[in-house]
């Protein structure tokens, strides 16, 4: 299981880097992250929805009020043109801490 | 027998007792605790289970709430908020007082009586209906800019009554000077509330759906 501060530091660039798949919403977000780490990156459920409001209010993303296709409502957020630009900023640093970790993990070996 | 829907009804009740506000975000959290119950009882738990294990993911409330805290309207925001409430409340305060004189001095005619009416009205109107006619922004610093441009062209509408009418004192007569004061500080006063009415509009289109 991953540390929760990772958990919470990743949060964001994880929710911009799957809405600019499509819009979506916090249900089928929390699945999709459980799925793609294989269920190690795990978030309280309920936890999400503070991170979508708060990233609403900076104006990254937007929300509309939907319907399922069983017509159960549900809220769905996309991405704003301020989003992709900090999705970009988010990946550049994350970019550069792998980097930094795989570039000193190698020199251990050799 | 297990209820599901008396379940949820006494978890939105603990939800609201600490302060998890309706509708937005509960009725969110709630279609949310839905989904996994309706997940978990797919999968083969009984309904009793999936409804014990949903609230156990979907987090404490009072943690929620800290985070919901977190996520709001920033102090910035709510500062800009009430400095447009306070310029409108001023503006208001000076309008109701040139009213009164409007009505009380004998070198006011009729119109005169009428438009200040008309002007005191206008405010009431925009203040109680304005939100309805206002844009709702999702984004707060854009919302915030707006706010504040609206704030100090309440401000800069003040400043520049107090500056300019000395020069028309004694050169117009009083009921038309009372009429023009009483509508600049109105159009003050409009200005002032749009801060409050944009805050409003943006939160109503948060929750017209739910």
């Amino acid at each position: 299981m991953i540390r929760k501060e990772l958990v919470a530091a990743s949060a964001e660039p994880m929710i911009l880097a799957l809405l600019a798949k499509g819009e979506s919403y916090g249900y089928a977000i929390i699945q999709e992250v459980k799925a793609r780490s294989g269920g190690k990156l795990n978030w309280t459920d309920g936890m999400l929805y503070p991170v979508l409001h708060r990233m609403e209010h900076r104006g990254l993303i937007k929300s509309r009020w939907g319907e399922s296709e069983t017509g159960r409502k549900r809220k769905y957020y996309s991405l704003k043109k301020d989003g992709k630009t900090a999705m970009a900023k988010h990946h550049e640093q994350w970019s550069l801490v792998h980097s930094v970790l795989a570039g000193l993990r190698k020199e251990q070996y050799v | 027998m297990f209820d599901l829907e008396k379940s949820i009804a006494d978890w939105r009740k603990q939800m609201l007792a600490a302060g998890i506000k309706t509708p937005v975000p509960l009725e969110e959290l709630e279609i949310h605790l839905r989904e996994e119950i309706e997940r978990q009882m797919k999968s083969g738990l009984e309904e009793r289970e999936a409804f014990t294990s949903a609230v156990q993911k979907i987090g404490q409330a009072r943690a929620l709430k800290t985070e919901f805290k977190k996520a709001g309207i920033p102090v910035e925001m709510r500062s800009v908020k009430l400095v447009g409430i306070a310029c409108g409340a001023v503006a208001g305060f000076f309008s109701l007082w040139i009213l009164f004189v409007l009505l009380t001095v004998h070198e006011a005619n009729l119109a005169e009586r009428a438009l200040g009416l008309v002007g005191i009205t206008s405010i009431m109107l925009s203040w109680r209906y304005g939100y309805r006619f206002l844009p709702a922004i999702s984004s707060w610093p854009a919302r915030a800019a707006i706010e504040a441009a609206c704030c100090l062209a309440s401000v800069g509408g003040m400043v520049l009554f107090i500056k300019i009418i000395p020069y028309f004192l004694g050169q117009i007569p009083v009921g038309q000077i009372l009429v023009s004061s009483l509508w600049t500080w109105a159009a003050t006063a409009i200005l002032g509330g749009m801060a409050y009415g944009l805050e409003k509009a943006a939160r109503k289109a948060n929750e017209q759906y739910v």
